[in-house]
């Protein structure tokens, strides 16, 4: 879709700078000792590399421009006992939860939930601007699949 | 957005009348609804007002359309005057398309929207503009105040507009106005409600055209769900490759901080290869890295696959086969790769 006539912003960065954090981060997990020992549990890397896919992808798509990143990150840096560095906008958020109570039940309501379950920080945020970070996040998630794929790809045996 | 969201919550307030011309604004998600008309007479600061084109208005209404570095600038602005920023002018002049497709008159240019719009910033700024300044708080999305000047123009507005299609006249605009159409309700409520419709229904057209096999489908629920499903299957996606990748890396020492941290040696060395070319920057680093390595410990390729042991040459051409194929795909990026040489040549 056209930028010049796409109103919304809703650019991604091209796909090796998703490539780039998403090694960074790799590699940051590889320098921890708990991961290369041999008795790890898969689950655990498994977990672990799904995280940094995520962290690295929020970063990669510009960290704190947008709400889903952001919150991403929070929620990364809260497992990790680190100190919240995002400036929450509190007030607009309640602000928000008393309009949307007001408010009828129309008929994207129901999705429009579902929608804030699945894309991270959706809570706080109206339909409108839900759908925008949905919109990024899509392009992200795409993004980063196909960098994850092509990883993949290259890395496994014939 | 927040500011419909205000016309509701404050529609009780009873404000004396400000303006003489018969104006109502309102910010807007897409365009192609509203009408828009003549003010009919300058009533104090809309003299200058009403000679903008209406581009900017539109790029006024635009509050979500405004990126936060747009919305940084107009900050910066500190009064709340019209944006001076010839960026927003010239996406007001390309957003000019969407306010202005019901229009006979085409759309107005870019250059002529900065020309005009200069000599009047000054003006603006001097008189409360109420409207303008609302629509460019709402730009801003900060201030509450105008949120409220904004909900009483709509309210007079309301009070004093006929209830019939008007004249597609906009070109004098500084910005697009919502007229009830006819047999709809000019209640503020129901406006704020329309625009806010107008809104979603925007970007539920950009998701559309987003997610693969939306464009066919009817009706906003179902749209909705197949979004639901892309984003849930985009999520699996991930975790599966993040279990194939976890299943696949103790055999792959990445060795990428020293990768990272010498960078500048590989890269100068000219160590590439044909084949390393082909690949994404961070690649290409493992390879040049590789090479490197092998060039410094002089180990011969080996088929085992220690956790600290030099496999990278195997694992290079593994590389180099398998991103021979997308290679077109990782190679998009290829020009960071220049920064840092740059960087380091420096």
């Amino acid at each position: 879709m056209a930028s010049a006539y796409n109103p919304i912003y809703t650019d991604v960065p091209e796909k090796d700078v998703f490539a780039l954090h998403f090694l960074q981060t790799l590699s940051n997990l590889r320098t921890q000792n708990s991961f290369s020992s041999p008795d790890n549990k898969t689950s655990d890397r498994v977990k672990k590399i799904k995280k940094a896919a995520y962290v690295s992808m929020a970063r990669a798509a510009g960290a704190t421009n947008r709400l889903w990143s952001r919150s991403l990150l929070h929620q990364a840096a809260k497992r990790n006992n680190k100190n919240v560095r995002f400036l929450r906008r509190k007030r607009r958020v309640t602000w928000l939860m008393r309009r949307r109570s007001n408010r009828g039940d129309p008929i994207e309501d129901v999705a429009a939930e579902r929608l804030r379950n699945l894309v991270p920080g959706g809570g706080g945020m109206e339909t409108s601007k839900l759908m925008e970070e949905t919109a990024h996040y899509i392009k992200c998630l795409s993004m980063q699949v196909k960098v994850m794929q092509c990883l993949v790809d290259g890395l496994s045996p014939k | 957005m927040d500011l419909s969201g205000r016309f509701g919550a404050r529609s009780g307030d009873g404000v004396p009348f400000r303006e003489a011309a018969a104006l109502e604004s309102l910010h807007i998600g897409g365009g192609e609804e509203f009408r828009q008309m003549v003010p009919p007479e300058n009533a104090g600061g809309f003299a200058a007002l009403l000679e903008l084109p209406p581009t900017q208005a539109v790029e006024l209404l635009h509050s979500s359309s405004s990126s936060a570095s747009q919305a940084t600038t107009l900050h910066s602005l500190g009064t709340l005057s019209f944006p001076s920023n010839p960026l927003l002018m010239e996406r007001a002049s390309r957003f000019s398309v969407i306010a202005t497709d019901n229009q006979q008159n085409g759309n107005v240019s870019g250059e002529t929207t900065t020309t005009s719009s200069v000599p009047s910033n000054e003006h603006i700024k001097t008189e409360p503009a109420e409207t303008e300044t609302c629509d460019q708080a709402a730009v801003e999305k900060q201030s509450n105040r105008c949120g409220k000047r904004k909900e009483l123009d709509k309210k007079v507005k309301s009070s004093t507009k006929k209830k019939n299609k008007s004249s597609e006249e906009n070109e004098k605009l500084p910005y697009v106005h919502v007229r009830a159409r006819r047999g709809q309700a000019t209640d503020s409520h129901s406006l704020a409600e329309r625009a806010r419709r107008e809104k979603i229904n925007a970007r539920m057209k950009l998701l559309q055209e987003l997610v693969p096999g939306c464009d066919k489908i009817q009706g906003t629920a179902l749209v909705l769900d197949e979004i639901i499903n892309h984003v849930q299957s985009l999520q699996r996606q991930v975790e599966m490759l993040s279990m194939r990748l976890a299943s696949v890396n103790p055999r792959i020492d990445f060795n990428l901080d020293t990768i990272l941290a010498s960078e500048n040696g590989s890269l100068m060395d000219g160590s590439f290869n044909g084949a390393t070319m082909q690949l994404a920057w961070p690649l290409q680093v493992m390879e040049t890295e590789q090479s490197y390595h092998h060039r410094q410990l002089q180990q011969p390729p080996s088929q085992q696959w220690p956790f600290d042991g030099l496999n990278q040459p195997v694992w290079g051409r593994e590389e180099n086969q398998d991103h021979g194929n997308d290679h077109n795909n990782l190679m998009v990026g290829s020009t960071s790769l220049h920064p840092n040489q740059v960087k380091m040549e420096l």
